[in-house]
């Protein structure tokens, strides 16, 4: 696994974020803005990453070497290895400095549109580990991480490759800080998910990525794993472009969909690292739908207190932190809750919380109206 | 994996039957649209037009959407009346759509909006139309589908991945149908983009068989496939394979080649070792324009031709080194078709599909 966000560049200074609940949120520092909302941007990027105006690629490359160290993976040539990756902000020409070129002169220089059609996420990775097998984009909003895992849950199981890097990944970037912020979802403090006082998410940005490997191919150079995933769910509301559907059937389905392909039942979950952002409306859906479907005593938690919203890195991130929980025997707390909402029928974990079971789900809703879920077991066979 | 239904939007029309139409008729010249970059102030492009639409419920059902949405809609909705499936709605049917570029038009559109407003006086509508994946919300929403519904961009092989994808879902239950396909749109920019890129054809005639030097007249347009395990009575063909960058495939014992020339590459001579197997050549560019996902259009001249047994003549036929392309039009005894693709790596693609 690879993680990089506001809360830390690598796993460990992650869960140095968890333990002492860190927030690394302020100002915007990334370009010009005349607007105040906090965002969590990840500091000290390595040197050797750096990428002019492609800084999506950088942090995607980050977390991707993380994995690959982490699986003992350094030289993939040879191997059925294939690539998904999420994201927003990399999928589109939005380079401002390009447009208002082109806009008042009726010309523009090709430097941005070079590094936008050399910049896709998933081929760049393809390329720079020279991997044999499928590359794939996916751009489903803020399910997008969750979306490219779940797709590659369906590659290996088909036998289109033995292994895939897999997650998400996206910069903090002026065009949807602006968009956000026009939606009126965007908190003026630290977001507060799930809390009855929250106002809104905070944008933030990152990179998480999960190696996937068959138990067969995983043993034949060595090595094993503990954790493992188990499913894939994932539906649309069918409802709206930007409000989840008020009865989260979205959701419920997704749910009911991962539990089945996982073949676990809800009681069987130890804990949902929740795709809890902060909204309105985001919360009570998902707090209701996850009560309704696994209990009010469910532990349950939002990363986004710690990484703000990554949008389309939001899945990879928290399926890392969910496996993590998992790993580690505990989850940190809900950061930045501390009211509970009435109309939520559930309220995610004020403490630092062990966490006791061979199940996760990480959960996320988008834009649009995507909802997906992951199942991770720990201790368990696939 | 079996094709179902096929719907289409571009610039010869709607639905299936206006694409057959337009393979018989052959090359159509384009239009010219207006662009303050462009020499005489003006270019050719393959341009779709919504208003053509005979019934307008749907596009009521979406009038806040913008054009990249609407052709995605319409389209969607056209492969499932073609499909002849009443019941193509539901949790167990999934979407894909593949796209290069995405709601370009709307993002330039959201910039125009802070350059000329500010930060905070930007259009939430705009905004919103803009996210790549709202496409395909307003197609699962309009045509109430409840499946997975994933947007996908990959550039020259989003289409192919679509299907790739489409046929896992199909074979491990996730879905009993998936409403695939690939939408892109026409704007000022891209073409802006393209011209200074890539040759524009000045005549507007894209010729696939020259290989180089190319010419490129951007298109735009929307098709979409209903695919299904199971076979109808209206099955156009079957999917049998999705080949990228697998050298076993090289399009042996194939009948007929469709290649996604289109003067999208410099040099497309890649094509060439398509011409080595013997087969005939077909290229149905010149209809629809240059586009990333034009593969999509191809792989339905593709199911056309295996479901009607007929051949379709190639609507420019500049073929300088007397390669086997097809010419005529006329019943034809086909059992398998390859389409197939190279991006600028000189990666393939190749769909593979056969008769029913």
């Amino acid at each position: 696994m690879g993680a990089i966000s506001a809360a830390g560049n690598d796993i460990s200074e992650t869960l140095d974020s968890f333990l002492k609940v860190k927030r690394n949120a302020g100002p915007v520092t990334l370009f010009p803005t005349k607007l105040a909302y906090p965002v969590f941007e990840v500091k000290n990027l390595p040197p050797d990453y750096h990428l002019d105006g492609q800084r999506t690629l950088s942090l995607a490359l980050i977390a991707v070497d993380q994995a690959l160290a982490d699986a003992g993976l350094d030289d993939l040539s040879g191997l059925r290895v294939g690539v998904c990756m999420g994201t927003t902000v990399a999928s589109q020409l939005n380079d401002l400095q390009f447009y208002t070129s082109y806009r008042e002169r009726g010309d523009a220089p090709m430097v941005p549109v070079d590094r936008f059609l050399k910049g896709n996420l998933a081929e760049v990775i393809s390329r720079r580990h020279k991997t044999r097998g499928p590359a794939l984009t996916v751009v489903n909003a803020c399910s997008s991480g969750t979306d490219a895992i779940g797709v590659a849950l369906s590659w290996l199981r088909s036998g289109l490759c033995d292994i895939v890097l897999a997650g998400g990944a996206d910069e903090l970037n002026h065009v949807p800080y602006c968009g956000f912020g026009s939606l009126g979802i965007v908190n003026p403090g630290l977001c507060t998910p799930f809390d009855r006082d929250r106002k809104g998410l905070n944008l933030g940005e990152g990179a998480g990525v999960v190696v996937l490997e068959k138990t067969t191919a995983a043993r034949k150079r060595g090595r094993s794993s503990d954790l493992v995933l188990l499913g894939y769910g994932s539906s649309s509301d069918a409802y709206h472009l930007t409000a989840p559907s008020p009865d989260g059937i979205g959701l419920k389905i997704s749910l009911r969909n991962v539990l089945d392909e996982a073949g676990i039942k809800p009681v069987e979950v130890c804990f949902v690292n929740a795709h809890g952002t902060g909204t309105n409306d985001n919360d009570l859906v998902e707090g209701n739908a996850l009560a309704g479907m696994f209990g009010n005593d469910l532990k349950m938690l939002s990363t986004k207190g710690y990484t703000g919203h990554t949008l389309g890195a939001a899945g990879g991130l928290e399926a890392v932190f969910t496996a993590l929980g998992l790993r580690e025997g505990w989850i940190p707390p809900s950061a930045g809750f501390s009211t509970r909402d009435d109309s939520i029928s559930l309220a995610p974990v004020r403490e630092k919380t062990l966490v006791n079971g061979h199940y996760a789900i990480s959960t996320s809703l988008a834009f649009g109206g995507n909802n997906a879920a992951l199942v991770i077991g720990r201790g368990v066979r696939a | 994996m079996n094709v179902l239904g096929i719907g289409t939007v571009f610039a010869g029309g709607i639905g299936i039957k206006n694409f057959e139409e337009a393979m018989v008729s052959g090359w159509q010249t384009p239009i010219d649209v207006e662009a303050k970059w462009a020499i005489r102030g003006k270019h050719p492009v393959y341009q779709a037009n919504l208003d053509d639409v005979p019934d307008k419920t749907i596009l009521k059902k979406i009038r806040r959407a913008d054009r990249l949405s609407k052709m995605a809609v319409l389209c969607a909705a056209d492969a499932i009346k073609d499909s002849g499936i009443g019941n193509i709605n539901g949790e167990k049917v999934g979407i894909i759509v593949a796209t290069a570029f995405g709601a370009h038009v709307t993002t330039f559109g959201f910039l125009d909006n802070i350059l000329d407003f500010g930060e905070t006086a930007v259009s939430p509508t705009i905004f919103s139309n803009s996210v790549h994946n709202a496409a395909a919300s307003y197609v699962s929403s309009t045509l109430d589908i409840k499946g997975p519904t994933l947007t996908i961009t990959q550039f020259r092989f989003s289409f192919q991945l679509a299907l790739q994808l489409a046929v896992t879902w199909l074979q491990q239950q996730r879905c009993d149908y998936v409403l695939a396909g690939a939408v892109d749109q026409l704007g000022d920019v891209l073409c802006y983009i393209a011209d200074r890129k890539l040759t524009t054809a000045r005549d507007g005639r894209i010729r696939p068989f020259v290989f180089k030097p190319t010419c490129q007249v951007p298109g735009e347009g929307a098709i979409f496939y209903i695919l299904g395990r199971e076979k109808r009575e209206k099955t156009y063909c079957t999917v049998q394979s999705v080949m990228i960058n697998d050298s076993t495939s090289q399009g042996a014992g194939t009948d007929v080649t469709i290649i996604d020339a289109d003067g999208m590459l410099p040099d497309e001579s890649a094509y060439l070792a398509c011409a080595d197997s013997g087969t005939m050549l077909a290229a149905y560019s010149p209809l629809f324009g240059t586009m990333m996902t034009g593969s999509a259009f191809n792989v339905a001249a593709g199911a056309l031709m295996l479901n009607k047994q007929r051949y379709y003549p190639n609507p420019v036929q500049d073929n300088p080194r007397g390669l086997r392309i097809l010419t005529d039009s006329g019943p034809a005894h086909i059992a398998s078709i390859e389409c197939v693709g190279y991006d600028c790596h000189s990666t393939r693609a190749a769909v593979r599909l056969i008769a029913i």
